[in-house]
């Protein structure tokens, strides 16, 4: 019986033995996301947006001669799993900065060890206020940047946009109950009243749901004239579609949340007369991306989505950090903590500059669909 | 000292030693001290469906309500860790009551499905209740374990200050292990007292149990009550290890797990219990590692690990190792001899 | 708004009483928990999407396809996973269904990739989403009353095979004394095989209607639907087809009742508040008789 728990226990030590190698001739970045489990898909958009940038960077003759490796690290989207990954990261002195983690739960769970063991990691998609607060060493450097919007500044700007273009009287919401949507909620909802914007009320829903149509029931018995929904694509759609059953004719608006092309293959007809605010708009792209777009579509079959071009966006910033900083964790965080007005990061979503708090500052669009199309709305709001 | 104990020894003194190792680093300890948590959770739960025999499907409501309990007591209230243990413990065992004591005329999965709801409701309590838990934003930033003896430091030599923060992974490692091995020897006591007979007596046969002077609801509401206590434990730990909380740490998907590590080592036994913690962990950390070492994308990690289980349960079912009164239970002959009494219904 | 709440919750009853049915059969005969159940109710969808978009078949076909696809699905996963383990301790084979679920789960991960997808509409026929019934401000599309009366089809034809036929008797006799039945020469495990094919067809026949009705299928859709089916079944008392399809009927308007007018951060929490309730003063279920057993 000992001899087997003894077995065990010399199989676990073996995993230690075997991390740690690296190859001389290559430089290595990891990407920690949900690859499996229900978060899945997200892990998806960010892996296609990092693996496009990596592929153009080794075509290109890798950085300063040497190869760019990424080390995949599946978390689920769990934090203790996140938890695990991070000091394997931390630990493995080859690998110079992060790109992830992908929900903020995760994210807060792994930021620790990215702060003590000193490893600069970059969120495409982590929304949640309280990470700028968690993630400064002793010394008050920043380890983690985003190059993501806050919540705040997206729910704010939708409701401008509700109240001054749309001139919508009364809105419901409908959030997703997570950081993300309950962050998104109440910036849109406390915006909303200070411009005097009427909220017809307030629905949650958890991942996952498939069934609205209860709280749609309610909605339909006021007076309101559009949905803000402050989740993401897969059940927007959902709550669109189901909208429409019930013979709601309404505008649906959202945050970067409903920005995949699947918002429109899932709620087919339904996911008309939708405005978004989103980082990235096609049609005022630069080339770059431009070419990025078509790329993607090459590649993986469908449409680019915030996440992915956020994800090519974070890769790139590592990787001009390697390559201009020096291929050293404390100069790779220097280096992208320099990213201010003064030496903006170019993009293909615009110019990123990130502030003290590692947060950034981008520009915002608004989109809408349009014969089962994302095109830019006609009146833009700056 | 025969060679069972030496053995058992060396062993422990070989765990004591791997953070010394030159290449133990954060993320070895970090799983090992993982491993830890659940051999603590393992041990907890095999309480009720290895030692009483009622399947429990809702233990991580317990480990959840610890881990709040610690993670509210830390940052409103700044209490120290070796305060909040004993209190998170109470709290567990109120909640291991006030779940139990209504369902005792419960049997099998209708017990099952109520422990269920049960860890379900917590969930939602967490993730809804945003004035206190703050909901799906999660708790960051909780406060790392330490120990304060200053004041007896103080009152010796005012020029020593005797304050330790726990950072990094070794302290945790060692607490952990503290902790395994408290709670393993507590409840090996526990099994030899009269409680743990009365509970393999209500595991075997309740009506037996009843009509052999057992007290067959206040021992299963003891069992319970520690049960709970001691999820919360591995909880109040989490919550100062992790520092950070957030409701889906707490889905039922982890209750399976703990469910799985407890029949996979073999239902009852507490060194299974241990073992199969082990197993499960340290598969899915080395899936991790050597499935990319041949090829296979990240994305096939589980269903190795899904498989592996289903092989295990297939060629090991009464799991490693399986507790001698359950294994004699399921011996052919003593089965076909039970059979047949039950058709002729003396049984 | 009370009405529409109440076609809401039926819609969603009558489904997970599909999946429950196929839960409680398996249990009724060999007391096994399935929980990789909810896996093939997604494969369902997932087969039926498929055939139509890579071998162009119609609807219903390709429906009927899938089911048949399942049911065998079904019947690998008793001889690989369950039938080993038939006299092992309880909680082997819900440890061995545990792992099918994840095992499954990831594989349709890897197949059909982890986006949600909709369901291919054009091969649908073209009114089903047309309103079909307009009554006190309540709207029934054509589809909810087709979910209905498929269901009420395949439960009234269920119930029919159980009582009238000879495996029907067959499959009762198991689930009182499976010794016994096998010296009566019924063959147990092409019985159970044979409880395993209805049970993963019914639900393979909800995975698709749900995916047709939302218009959406995703690898991880099985693990909500199969834990609310396992509720609703031991909510209708665990074993029994008609206790089944009443506890998912409960379960399914008590949600859409508790999200209407509680709170939808609850939806759930009500489902298992009644659930609770239920069991706590009716012991085994609504329909289940009082059998005394061993964990």
């Amino acid at each position: 019986m000992s001899k087997r728990l003894l077995t065990t226990l010399v199989a676990v030590l073996a995993i230690a033995l075997f991390a740690g190698s690296a190859f001389a001739d290559s430089v290595k970045i990891a990407v920690a996301a949900p690859f499996t489990g229900a978060a899945a898909p997200y892990g998806d958009n960010v892996k296609a947006g990092v693996q496009i940038k990596v592929d153009e960077i080794n075509a290109a003759g890798g950085l300063g001669g040497k190869t760019l490796e990424v080390v995949w690290m599946d978390e689920q989207c769990d934090p203790k799993e996140a938890a695990t990954v991070a000091p394997k990261i931390a630990q493995d002195k080859s690998i110079l900065a992060v790109v992830g983690h992908v929900c903020s739960s995760a994210h807060l769970a792994a930021l620790p060890f990215y702060v003590r063991e000193g490893v600069a990691a970059i969120s495409a998609t982590a929304t949640n206020p309280s990470i700028s607060e968690k993630n400064k060493d002793r010394a008050g450097k920043v380890w983690s940047f985003r190059n993501v919007y806050r919540d705040d500044f997206q729910g704010i700007f939708m409701a401008r946009y509700a109240k001054n273009v749309l001139n919508l009287p009364s809105v419901a919401v409908f959030y997703e109950n997570n950081d993300y949507g309950i962050g998104l909620k109440d910036s849109f909802v406390g915006e909303a009243k200070k411009l005097g914007l009427k909220i017809a009320g307030e629905e949650a829903y958890i991942k996952g749901a498939q069934d609205f149509t209860p709280q749609l029931t309610k909605f339909k018995a006021t007076d309101a004239k559009g949905i803000f929904l402050a989740g993401y694509y897969g059940e927007g759609a959902l709550i669109a579609a189901q909208a429409k059953k019930l013979g709601m004719d309404v505008v649906k608006m959202g945050g970067d949340g409903l920005d995949n092309v699947d918002y429109i293959k899932l709620g087919a007809t339904s996911a008309e007369n939708t405005f978004l605010a989103v980082p990235f708009l096609e049609d005022v792209a630069s080339p770059e991306a431009k070419a990025f777009v078509a790329k993607f579509k090459d590649t993986y079959k469908r449409d680019a989505d915030y996440m992915s071009v956020n994800a090519y966006d974070a890769a790139g910033m590592v990787a001009e950090a390697i390559l201009k900083g020096g291929a050293d964790r404390a100069k790779v965080r220097d280096y992208l903590a320099g990213f201010t007005a003064a030496r903006p990061y170019m993009g293909i979503g615009g110019k990123t500059v990130f502030d003290a708090k590692g947060d950034c500052e981008k520009p915002a669009f608004v989109k809408t669909v349009k014969d089962g199309k994302f095109v830019a709305a006609p009146k833009q709001m700056n | 000292m025969n060679t069972k104990t030496l053995l058992r020894n060396a062993l422990l003194l070989a765990v004591l030693a791997i953070p010394l190792l030159p290449f133990a680093g954060d993320y070895l300890l970090h799983v090992l001290t993982l491993i830890m948590v659940y051999m603590v959770l393992a041990m907890g739960l095999n309480v009720v469906p290895g030692l009483c025999g009622m399947l429990d499907l809702g233990f991580v409501g317990f480990y959840g309500v610890g881990a709040y309990t610690c993670g509210l007591l830390t940052m409103n209230y700044e209490l120290s860790l070796w305060l909040i243990l004993p209190i998170a413990a109470l709290n567990g065992a109120v909640w291991g009551i006030l779940r139990g004591a209504p369902t005792l005329r419960l049997t099998g999965d209708y017990f099952a499905i109520v422990t269920f709801g049960f860890s379900e409701l917590v969930v939602l309590f967490l993730t809804n209740e945003i004035w206190l838990t703050r909901g799906p934003l999660g708790l960051p930033g909780i406060a790392p374990a330490s120990i304060d003896l200053s004041w007896l430091s103080k009152a010796i030599n005012p020029e020593w200050d005797w304050y330790w923060e726990f950072i990094g992974e070794k302290p945790y490692f060692y607490m952990a292990f503290v902790m395994v091995v408290g709670v393993f020897f507590m409840m090996r006591r526990i099994e030899d007292s009269r409680i743990g007979r009365a509970w393999f007596a209500i595991r075997e046969d309740d009506l037996a149990a009843a009509s052999a002077g057992i007290d067959v609801q206040i021992y299963k509401v003891i069992a319970y009550a520690v049960s709970a206590a001691i999820g919360a434990v591995a909880g109040s730990f989490l919550a100062r290890w992790t520092m950070f909380l957030s409701p889906d740490m707490f889905k039922f998907w982890e209750s399976f797990l703990v469910l799985c590590m407890i029949v996979l080592g073999g239902l009852g036994n507490m060194t299974g219990a241990l073992l199969g913690s082990v197993v499960l962990i340290a598969m899915g950390e080395l899936l991790r590692e050597i499935l990319p070492r041949l090829g296979m994308p990240a994305e096939t990690r589980f269903i190795v690990y899904g498989l592996i289980m289903v092989l295990i349960m297939r060629f090991k079912p009464s799991g490693f190792l399986p507790k001698i009164a359950d294994a004699a239970l399921h011996n052919p002959i003593i089965v076909e001899l039970r059979r047949s009494l039950k058709a002729k219904g003396v049984v | 708004m009370l009405e529409q709440q109440l076609i809401n919750g039926l819609t969603l009853g009558v489904i997970y009483a599909l999946i429950a049915v196929g839960y409680s059969m398996v249990y009724g005969v060999i007391e096994l928990i399935n929980f990789a159940h909810g896996e093939i109710y997604m494969f369902g969808a997932f087969f039926c999407a498929t055939f139509i978009t890579a071998f162009g078949l119609p609807f219903f076909p390709a429906m009927a396809l899938a089911m048949i696809c399942c049911a065998c699905l079904g019947v690998l996963l008793d001889i690989f996973a369950y039938r080993p383990l038939r006299r092992a301790p309880r909680l082997a084979p819900l440890i061995t269904a545990i792992g099918m679920s994840i095992f499954l789960q990831n594989l349709a991960m890897i197949v059909w990739g982890s986006r949600p997808k909709p369901f291919p509409q054009e091969a649908l026929p073209a009114f089903f989403h047309e309103t079909a019934l307009t009554f006190s401000g309540v709207q029934l599309s054509w589809l909810q009353l087709f979910i209905f009366s498929l269901t009420i089809v395949l439960m009234i034809g269920l119930n029919l095979v159980i009582t009238r036929t000879k495996t029907g008797t067959a499959m009762r006799a198991l689930a009182q004394n499976q010794r016994a039945a096998a010296l009566m020469g019924i063959n147990v495990n092409r019985i159970i095989s044979f409880t395993f094919m209805i049970g993963s067809s019914l639900g393979a026949v909800a995975g698709i209607l749900v995916s047709v009705f939302y218009n959406t299928m995703y690898p991880t859709m099985g693990y909500n639907a199969g834990v609310k089916a396992f509720a609703a079944a031991v909510l209708g008392g665990i074993g029994s087809v008609p206790g089944a399809m009443l506890g998912g009927i409960v379960l399914g308007v008590a949600e859409a009742l508790g999200a209407g007018y509680v709170s939808s951060l609850y939806r759930d929490g009500v489902a298992y508040a009644v659930l609770i309730a239920v069991i706590l003063f009716r012991p085994t279920g609504l329909f289940g008789k009082a059998v005394r057993q061993k964990a």
